[in-house]
């Protein structure tokens, strides 16, 4: 059983707090990523949880015992380290082995157990190897072989790809995330890659300056984000975020700005709301000059192979539209930009937090 | 054109270097060939300035042989040069690690003051030491010439500079697969760190080798080391230059023997701790 739960963990250096009060319940088997920018608390919290850092304040279980005090040798966790930390002056075999050395385990059973981590990650005929002979993806795995080797309660990983060129990058990415599968242990994961958080987590724990921003799978975190942040820091290019005010016009709800007039699609009669009103570059759509929607005038027109994004000015506030290739639009142009109500998120303009608003249901276009 | 003029600009200044190399180490040897040179001509030939010395022979070195117990000194040298080396480090080794991979209270404090101690001129503990080892009647022995020089500041100090460049990740990484701080010393940092620990081991030995103050205070009785068994070739009624030069030669030896086979680790020593 190998649940891993955190309650108000928090971690100060000096006067700077580096995790506050973070409390998580890990599933056995999940694979949870701590994603967020770089100085978001992330890699303190792993450390934490590794017992590399002793946590200032709060507690963290593993399974049912309490590991706050417990130093690292003695939790059942395993690490693979961002530079791969690989003992230089031991070949492939021993760096692998060296975990189950340390347990004393019998010579024959540390061989045998080596050769099986070494098949599984395709290392076999490295083994003689030291790891200065080796490139950065065999690294790699070496790294993940001797936190496979000992059978951890849990893996934790921090940024284990950051050092690998893009093309593999995208093929660890596939094997790690089918070795999850295969061995359904707790991986906690920590990036600052969003494509590598979307694609491997079964939840994603967004950080923001040592405090969680929001918990949820990929796909809650990606479509209804919690706030202003978590909006803006996952997808590519970030969602548009604009200062707006709702008004109810006519009994309807709507969205109102300087060359800016969106329907939200609600039914209701409230006074006039500041917020911030947010919608992802692929769900604006060009439409005819004239109509409701967001009068821009587009800048730039970038390729992107299958797709395009045209980077637009709407009055002072950048917005831009993502979708396939060819836009038809030009630099220059001016142009209408719409969005279905369902897609539009709004947030409180002072917190930046997510306001709940039911949309109304809208027939799509024939 | 304009290459073959810069060629030739930088073949001559190639070439100038190589004249001025070539003279500095022509004055570096000089001293030594004469060294060898004198101990290998005949008694009656020790002040003749010729340059080769012919007839020759190695009547100085039997005199040498006959008049001192130069084996034992050079075996007793080897002593006081290897555990004084070894020493040396172990205790440099420990220091370091702890400076560098430990935090606790007044660390930078008590490392000013470890590193300190290397500024406080050799004339100023020789005193105190030498009534220390009186009290505890270490005098006229090797034990005494070693242990004082067990606590080397520089040892401390470049050990503490590598180890401040050693991976960090190296260290967790052993604590996560189970070692404890003393298992990651000898089980990842030492090994990891063997060129430099070689070439400091090596610089330490030298140094010990060639020392002469401190076994002249502490063995007045005796010749136990080779540096000291030259005093007994000079004399009131003049030097005895043969047996002189002979014992100084054989002296050199094993210094020159260790800087053949590690040629490369010896320069790196003295690069790595900047010094000389």
């Amino acid at each position: 059983m190998s649940r891993i739960r955190l309650q108000g963990l928090t971690r100060r250096f000096g006067a700077v707090t580096a995790v506050d009060d973070m409390g998580l319940d890990i599933a056995d088997g999940e694979f949870l990523v701590l994603l967020g920018p770089s100085g978001c608390g992330k890699s303190t919290l792993l450390r934490m949880i590794a017992g590399l850092l002793p946590p200032t304040e709060g507690r963290l279980w593993l399974g049912d015992t309490d590991i706050t005090h417990l130093p690292p040798q003695r939790r059942d966790v395993a690490m693979v380290f961002q530079s791969y930390a690989l003992y230089p002056h031991l070949s492939v075999a021993s760096n692998i082995g060296f975990p189950l050395r340390t347990r004393k385990r019998p010579r024959a059973e540390i061989r045998a157990k080596v050769a099986e981590v070494a098949a599984t990650l395709d290392l076999t005929g490295l083994l003689d190897r030291k790891p200065r002979e080796l490139s950065g993806g065999q690294r790699q795995r070496v790294a993940l072989g001797r936190a496979l080797v000992r059978d951890p309660g849990a893996f934790l990983m921090d940024e284990p790809l950051s050092n690998l060129d893009a093309k593999l990058r995208a093929g660890t990415r596939a094997e790690i995330a089918e070795l999850h599968r295969r061995l359904r242990t707790t991986t906690v994961y920590v990036t600052h890659d969003q494509v590598e958080a979307m694609t491997m987590a079964t939840r994603i724990a967004l950080l923001n300056e040592g405090r969680l921003e929001q918990l949820g799978t990929p796909s809650e975190v990606y479509d209804a984000p919690a706030s202003v942040f978590a909006a803006t820091f996952l997808g590519s290019p970030a969602m548009n975020v604009v200062d707006a005010t709702v008004r109810s016009v006519d009994g309807v709800l709507r969205a109102e700005a300087e060359g800016l007039l969106l329907s939200l699609g609600i039914e209701a009669d409230i006074p006039d709301r500041p917020v911030r009103l947010g919608v992802r570059p692929e769900h604006l759509t060009l439409t005819p000059a004239g109509k409701q929607g967001i009068r821009a005038v587009v800048t730039a027109v970038e390729n992107l192979g299958s797709e395009e994004v045209a980077q637009c000015r709407a009055g002072h506030t950048a917005v831009s539209v993502r979708g396939p290739r060819p836009l038809g639009v030009t630099s220059g142009e001016a142009v209408t930009l719409a969005a279905r109500p369902d897609r539009l998120h709004l947030f409180d303009q002072n917190s930046g937090r997510r306001l709940a608003w039911q949309a109304a249901s809208v027939p799509e276009p024939v | 054109m304009t290459t073959e003029v810069v060629g030739e600009s930088s073949r001559a200044r190639r070439l100038g270097g190589h004249v001025v190399l070539g003279l500095l180490s022509l004055v570096c040897v000089f001293p030594i060939y004469w060294l060898y040179a004198t101990s290998l001509r005949a008694p009656q030939d020790v002040s003749s300035l010729s340059v080769l010395p012919w007839p020759l022979s190695t009547a100085s070195y039997t005199e040498a042989f006959a008049k001192n117990d130069v084996l034992g000194m050079l075996v007793n040298t080897g002593v006081v040069a290897v555990f004084s080396a070894l020493g040396q480090l172990l205790v440099a080794l420990l220091a370091a690690y702890a400076f560098a991979a430990w935090r606790f209270p007044f660390q930078r404090l008590l490392y000013l003051m470890f590193v300190g101690t290397w500024l406080v001129p050799f004339q100023a503990t020789m005193l105190p030491n030498y009534v220390l080892l009186s009290r505890l009647g270490l005098l006229e022995t090797l034990a005494g010439v070693i242990v004082p020089t067990l606590c080397s500041a520089l040892g401390v100090l470049l050990l503490r500079e590598h180890l401040n460049s050693f991976p960090k990740e190296l260290l967790d990484a052993a604590r996560m697969d189970g070692r404890t701080s003393w298992s990651a010393l000898w089980t990842v940092v030492v090994p990891t760190l063997r060129p430099a620990l070689a070439a400091l081991g090596i610089l330490l030995a030298i140094s010990a080798w060639n020392e002469y103050f401190w076994p002249a205070m502490v063995l007045q009785r005796s010749n136990a080391v080779v540096q000291l068994g030259l005093r007994s070739f000079m004399g009131t009624e003049g030097n005895d230059w043969g047996p002189l030069m002979a014992t100084a030669g054989l002296a050199c030896l094993p210094v020159f023997a260790l800087y053949l086979v590690l040629q490369r680790h010896i320069v790196n020593a003295f690069v790595r701790s900047g010094l000389k």
